[in-house]
């Protein structure tokens, strides 16, 4: 694994890029991390020892080098109601637990479920993981004085508009900077980070959550931890996808998900809220030039040593810069284009991808939207392929014959039509049903051409069935009825 | 079926690639892979954008100006890489190799070697890459990788290479080294030309019985010369390669781990350098 090619590519194939878009990452980290302890209702202790302690893990054992990964809105939205009801150290648990679901996940390559995934549904995912981060900012706009509104978009004009001046320095660093200033020496009078809890001075040490080892503490943090699993595999998976797709290598989404837990697991023994893969913070470690695991790696330990050595300084920042770069983040993730494609794209996607941000936005629940989604994008498919089905007919020259020539699919969903394409009450001495151009795909289907049979039998039609294709027949073979003895008392009793 | 896997770029080690492939090729009577890898530029190094703002469509623009500014950089290196291919295939028909098969690939250029070499006899790359044509006395830096990573004996042309007249086997005993004897002894490649076994140290019983094995397993050779030369083997057996124009050197190559190159370096590495005739690696 250690080979000096490997070596080159994952860690050194541009040392000087990978190490900057790091320092821009860590700097975009710090707010992030303190903005999701709040959402989870956390000290920013919590949020950053978490982030450090995720990216530099994954850093070594993911499978996407390039990606970043942190303590991250999806997983904070969830967390809310057990840290409230049972406290922190209930979260560091399911935090550990989250990261043994997702290492057996990854044994059990469960990355296979993502290919039921549709497009509408990951679209759906990350615009409402954009408004769930967007909405977690409200509590900070509510009850304010007009400076917080000015503030956050005076942040806001600096992110975006400071790029056009220069690209060498990170704009939400300058903006944090120039709000931070501000506030200290114009006395304004705003929420700092220092007001929200508390934040590390030292090293992350290690401990285990004091927490009772009882079947009950199981029950409590288990329905958690599933989720929280599950919905930092699923964005990892897409954010892997992405990142797949802006560079243009590979992945090994397997030891990526392994990865993942391991990384929790050790979190969670580190006083770490749990994490995943972060989209918006991929996108601007890839922007900015990092593409192996050193901008990871360099992202999590210089995280580390600016909130150990500058811990008085960030205590100092204004709430609103805070939210202006969450804002931004919520906006460079949110996927603007869907919005454009809505009109142009199938009713059936938009309508999946507007169910899964409506699911999500509800619940606060990432995986109860992507269940969702999933499943209404397998009814449209069904109903889909389900008209891809037709029957014709003709009558023999002599008038007593008819051959019926089913092509298409059959399955569960096209079973009536097939029923109901017959004419059972034609008089007729033979009917040939020609299937070479049909396949039969399920029980249903079967079920249903045995009925079809019958029906024709009890009119003392002889029926014949031609061109079985060899799945569809060993189909026949196993479940059929009415070439058995006895099928019509059995099918009489239905 | 076998071939010979002959990498070339844009440097000027390509001709004398071929040359040296042409000659390989009429001795072994194998087919010509000639290979030439279009190595895109890297456009997400290249932007050099610290702003870390993302803004409406963040991902679909990034992808878009990714895929533009490396388009526009494939398709000029594409059109360079088949004017190069083309010339060099007429190169080696002319030097009279028997089929010549031309090769485009993208990827990186030591993971395609090691993809293309699985039915290959002999790998052959030039001893510089296009990025460092004008770094003299260095080696380029995917040789080691290519030789660490290939299973195949990978034969380095220097920039200007004649058909060899003679061999220059340096011995050392090792088990790399062991398998370069072998090879000299039964390769149709070395057939007919005289060999002179070389090793370096003080003349004692030791060094003669290296030697004497040597002579043993090379008893069906045409010509074989035994020689022990005192002082450090990077610098005899380069001064002996200097003095014997000609001549194709053939050597065991990274015998040690990476690690331990790292540290005290490598006879391999400074022999490939500092010698300018053919070497022949194998592992």
């Amino acid at each position: 694994m250690l080979s000096i090619a490997s070596l080159q590519r994952e860690w050194l194939a541009n040392p000087r890029a990978d190490i900057l878009a790091g320092i821009v990452v860590a700097l975009a980290l710090i707010p992030e991390a303190i903005g999701f302890s709040i959402i989870a209702g956390v000290d920013p202790r919590v949020g950053l020892y978490a982030s450090f302690s995720i990216a530099f893990i994954i850093a070594f054992v993911g499978g996407r080098p390039g990606m970043i990964s942190a303590a991250t809105a999806a997983v904070a939205v969830l967390v809310v109601p057990l840290v409230r009801d049972h406290g922190i150290e209930y979260l560091f648990a399911a935090t550990i637990l989250m990261g043994i679901i997702q290492v057996i996940a990854g044994f059990l390559r469960l990355d296979m479920l993502m290919q039921y995934v549709s497009r509408s549904v990951i679209t759906g995912f990350v615009n409402a993981l954009a408004i769930l981060i967007f909405i977690a900012q409200l509590p900070q706009l509510m009850g304010v004085t007009w400076m917080t509104y000015a503030m956050v978009a005076g942040g806001l004009a600096i992110i975006y508009l400071f790029p056009r001046i220069t690209k060498a320095v990170p704009s939400p660093l300058v903006a944090i900077v120039i709000l931070t200033i501000l506030s200290i020496y114009g006395g304004l009078n705003v929420n700092t980070v220092g007001d929200m809890g508390e934040l590390p001075s030292t090293l992350p040490a290690f401990l285990i959550p004091n927490v009772p080892l009882t079947l009950e503490m199981l029950q409590i943090i288990l329905p958690y931890s599933l989720t929280m699993a599950a919905v930092g595999l699923l964005e990892s998976m897409m954010t892997a996808q992405i990142v797949d797709d802006l560079t243009d290598t590979g992945s090994d989404k397997r030891r990526e998900m392994k990865g993942q837990g391991i990384a929790n697991f050790a979190t969670g023994f580190l006083g770490g809220m749990g994490g995943c893969a972060m989209i918006g913070q991929s996108v601007i470690n890839v922007k900015s030039g990092g593409s192996t695991r050193l901008s990871t790696l360099v992202a999590g330990t210089f995280l580390l040593f600016l909130i150990v050595v500058l811990g008085p300084f960030v205590a100092q920042i204004p709430m609103p810069a805070l939210v202006a770069v969450m804002i931004m983040v919520s906006i460079g993730t949110f996927s603007w284009r869907s919005i454009k494609d809505l009109r142009t794209n199938p009713w059936q996607s938009s309508v999946v991808m507007i169910a899964t941000v409506v699911i999500v936005v509800w619940t606060h629940d990432l995986a109860q939207g992507v269940l969702a989604g999933v499943i209404l994008s397998g009814l449209f498919f069904a109903s889909k392929v389900k008209r891809l089905f037709t029957v014709t007919s003709e009558i023999s020259a002599d008038g007593n014959a008819r051959t019926y020539r089913v092509a298409g699919q059959v399955f569960f969903a096209s079973s009536d039509s097939f029923t109901s394409a017959f004419d059972y009450k034609e008089v007729l001495d033979r009917v040939v049903i020609d299937v070479s151009d049909a396949h039969f795909w399920d029980i249903s289907a079967i079920g249903t051409l045995d009925k079809a049979i019958l029906k024709f039998r009890r009119e003392g039609t002889a029926v014949e069935v031609i061109g079985l294709n060899d799945a569809s027949a060993a189909m026949v073979e196993r479940y059929a009825l009415h070439d058995k003895p006895g099928a019509d008392a059995q099918l009489g009793a239905h | 079926m076998t071939k010979i896997l002959a990498c070339i770029d844009a440097s000027a080690y390509a001709a004398s690639v071929c040359d040296l492939v042409a000659w390989a090729a009429k001795r072994l009577a194998l087919p010509v892979e000639l290979l030439h890898v279009v190595q895109r530029r890297d456009a997400v190094a290249q932007r050099h954008d610290l702003s870390g703002a993302i803004g409406l469509g963040a991902k679909s623009e990034l992808l878009e100006e990714l895929t533009r500014l490396e388009e526009a950089d494939s398709r000029l290196q594409i059109e360079r890489g088949r004017v190069l291919l083309a010339t060099m295939a007429d190169r080696l028909q002319a030097d009279g190799a028997l089929a010549i098969t031309p090769l485009h690939r993208h990827g990186g250029i030591v993971e395609t070697i090691i993809e293309r070499e699985a039915d290959a006899r002999v790998v052959v790359i030039g001893k510089r890459g296009a990025s460092h044509e004008f770094a003299t006395d260095h080696i380029g830096s995917k040789i080691e990788r290519v030789v660490r990573a290939s299973a195949k004996p990978v034969l380095i042309a220097a920039r200007a290479s004649q058909a060899p007249q003679s061999v220059i086997l340096a011995y050392d005993g090792s088990k790399p080294a062991h398998r370069a004897l072998e090879r000299a002894a039964n390769s149709p490649l070395f057939a007919g030309l005289p060999i002179q076994v070389v090793t370096v140290g003080p003349d004692d019983n030791k060094h003669r019985a290296l030697l004497n094995k040597a002579r043993t397993a090379l008893s069906a050779s045409a010509s074989v010369t035994l020689t022990i030369l005192p002082g450090k083997p990077e610098d005899a057996i380069a001064e002996l390669m200097a003095a014997t124009p000609h001549a194709l050197l053939v050597m065991g190559a990274y015998g040690h781990s990476p690690l331990r190159t790292l540290i005290v370096g490598s006879t391999t590495t400074t022999l490939i350098r500092t010698v300018h005739a053919p070497v022949l690696l194998v592992r």
